[in-house]
């Protein structure tokens, strides 16, 4: 079974999300895009049952706080990542299957570089604990 | 009076949450904990009953939220907002909109009416099927007219060729076999769209609803599962030219076909109707720069019904890329009237038809009636991301839709259709949708308005203006 990351993006931040696609370009690793209104839009329930899904890394693009059309979500989203990663470190998953990129609208260099990070770091975590046979998840979380 | 027709509509929910049109943005932080706080007064109670959809990944307050702003206007901090959904947004394509895949998701849901609410916010015109609108001066007895009134609305229409005249003999008996006639009670065939996961599927779900309904479902012979019995009477089987065979065994069961237009088409149409006289046969043509000239030479040959198809954007093929599907239609029609064929031969249309006042439109331009396609791939919670022709996975499994749930759906939406034409020939004072074909006196077209009315009184406002310049 192919691993799978969700990226909720931006609008304002990534205008086409088809162009996320493009840049992804990859069958192994299943891309899902979904475009928000804003990064803020996101709430901290929702990013913890994404990953329950579960899926093997989330991730969150949207743009730098100075510039949020909303003028505080994006600084509230990042209050966020860090309120539901200390959550996740409380459970015992690992905290690193979610992230957080900011970027100017539609920088291209910027996008490619996100992407290329969101790759690296799925494909060093590996498949979610959450995403294995129960037992081995089980046993894994009672290692830790 | 024969009994009213009936289709009987059933809410079928869907499975996966339909995408909202605007979104909740909840900025919980920073909240001042009021005593009564706005999400409790919440009138469809939003905010208790919210959830997550762990296929498409979606908080569901957004489909629960009616858009009445009650807790936007109402948070003393102004956490809450209200947002465009951009997913919904970017559903579709500039023909097939979000709101049109919205207003038939809705539609297949319940088989009702969908109703926008009080007033139009739209423009006052647009291309296409937005360009002419119905003459509903009729509409003054609201009880009386459109669906719940006491008068019989027909929307029967006859398929086949039919005789200019009659002819006896001696004995005063008809002197000829009067050609076979097909009845259906809605001027709206099934067809076959040409996306979808699963053909095999497909063709189970049409052909249960065309039964259901009692009007036909086109199906390609070439893909075709086997059926047999009273399912064999529903289904209008579509050859390639080189594809049918006269001992096609299903050519003894169907009671119509469908041939695709090419030179030797009208000798196979003989040898066909030779070997099986009761089969009523359409000729499948495309609205191409030759279209008008064809359909003229088909008619005069004796064909019974042509079937028109434009693309899926209700535009024409080939040199006619530009030309509006209406306009296909009233010019083959104008030159069936001019050769004085037009009553003789049946016509159907496809391509782009979206809407249900798209049928009482393309009626109105010259159809006999319409056939329906990519609206009944719609019904099925279809999102159009067209992934399935790239062989990409179906974001809402159409696949794993079972046949008896896909045909209520389906259903729903052509209950929901018929009563929408109900609802437009009632207002139009039209008793019958026969009647309603090419009935253009009934309608008006903007280019008319601009150039009748429009024209002369902006020219005379613009002159008026460039005289009072000086002053």
């Amino acid at each position: 079974m192919p691993m799978e990351v969700i990226v909720y993006a931006c609008q304002q931040a990534v205008p086409d999300p088809q162009v996320l696609k493009a840049i992804w370009g990859r069958s192994d690793i299943h891309l899902r895009v979904l475009a928000e209104p804003c990064s803020s839009k996101v709430e901290a329930f929702q990013l913890l049952r994404t990953l329950a899904s579960p899926v093997d890394l989330v991730w969150v693009i949207g743009c730098e706080e100075q510039i949020c059309r909303y003028n505080e979500g994006s600084s509230r989203a990042g209050g966020r990542q860090a309120y539901t990663k200390k959550y996740l470190a409380e459970i015992g998953l690992e905290p690193a299957r979610l992230g957080r990129s900011v970027m100017t609208p539609d920088d291209q260099a910027a996008l490619a570089a996100i992407m290329a990070e969101i790759i690296e770091r799925v494909r060093s975590l590996g498949p979610s604990a959450l995403r294995r046979q129960p037992a081995e998840a089980a046993a894994g979380l009672a290692a830790k | 009076m024969p009994a009213k027709y009936h289709i009987a509509v059933r809410r079928v929910p869907p499975r996966y949450s339909p995408l909202a049109k605007n979104t909740i943005i909840d900025w919980s932080e920073g909240c001042l904990r009021c005593a009564r706080c706005v999400k409790e007064v919440c009138p469809v109670d939003a905010y208790r009953k919210r959830g997550f959809d762990r296929t498409q990944f979606v908080d569901t307050i957004d489909e629960i939220c009616r858009d009445c702003y009650r807790c936007v206007q109402g948070c003393p901090k102004e956490l809450i907002f209200k947002a465009a959904n951009p997913q919904y947004r970017h559903m579709g394509d500039e023909y097939w909109t979000p709101e049109i895949l919205a207003a038939t998701w809705y539609q297949a849901e319940t088989g009702k009416i969908p109703v926008s609410g009080a007033g139009y916010g739209g423009p006052f015109s647009g291309p296409g099927f937005d360009s002419f609108w119905t003459d509903m001066s009729e509409i003054v007895r609201p009880t009386r007219d459109g669906i719940h009134g006491r008068e019989y609305i027909s929307t029967t229409v006859d398929l086949g060729r039919k005789p200019m005249f009659l002819t006896f003999d001696d004995l005063g008996k008809t002197s000829y076999t009067p050609p076979p006639l097909l009845e259906l009670p809605l001027p709206i065939l099934l067809g076959e769209p040409n996306l979808g996961p699963n053909p095999g599927q497909m063709q189970g779900i049409l052909v249960q609803a065309a039964t259901r309904l009692d009007t036909m479902a086109i199906l390609g012979r070439h893909t075709m599962e086997p059926v047999s019995g009273e399912a064999a009477r529903q289904v209008m089987p579509s050859y390639t030219p080189n594809a049918l065979s006269l001992d096609d065994h299903l050519l003894s069961q169907v009671r119509a076909i469908e041939i695709l237009d090419h030179p030797g088409v009208l000798k196979q149409m003989e040898a066909v109707k030779k070997r099986y006289p009761q089969l009523i046969i359409s000729i499948k043509v495309p609205a191409n720069g030759q279209v008008v000239a064809r359909v003229a030479e088909l008619a005069a040959a004796g064909a019974e019904i042509i079937h028109i198809y434009a693309s899926e954007r209700a535009r024409g093929l080939g040199e006619f890329h530009d030309l509006h599907l209406k306009d296909v239609i009233r010019r083959c029609h104008l030159r069936l009237v001019e050769d004085q064929l037009r009553d003789t031969v049946t016509l159907l249309v496809s391509g782009g038809i979206a809407l249900a006042e798209h049928v009482a439109k393309a009626i109105i331009c010259g159809a006999d009636a319409i056939i329906a396609d990519l609206p009944l791939l719609l019904s099925l919670e279809c999102r159009l991301c067209r992934q399935c022709s790239k062989d990409g996975p179906c974001p809402v499994q159409i696949e794993k839709l079972t046949v008896k749930r896909g045909a209520q759906r389906m259903i729903n939406l052509i209950g929901a259709w018929n009563n929408q034409l109900l609802e437009i020939m009632g207002a139009m004072g039209m008793r019958e949708v026969r009647r309603l074909r090419g009935e253009v006196g009934r309608a008006m077209f903007i280019e008319d308005l601009e150039k009748e009315i429009f024209a002369p009184l902006f020219a005379n406002r613009q002159v008026e203006t460039i005289k009072r310049e000086p002053n």
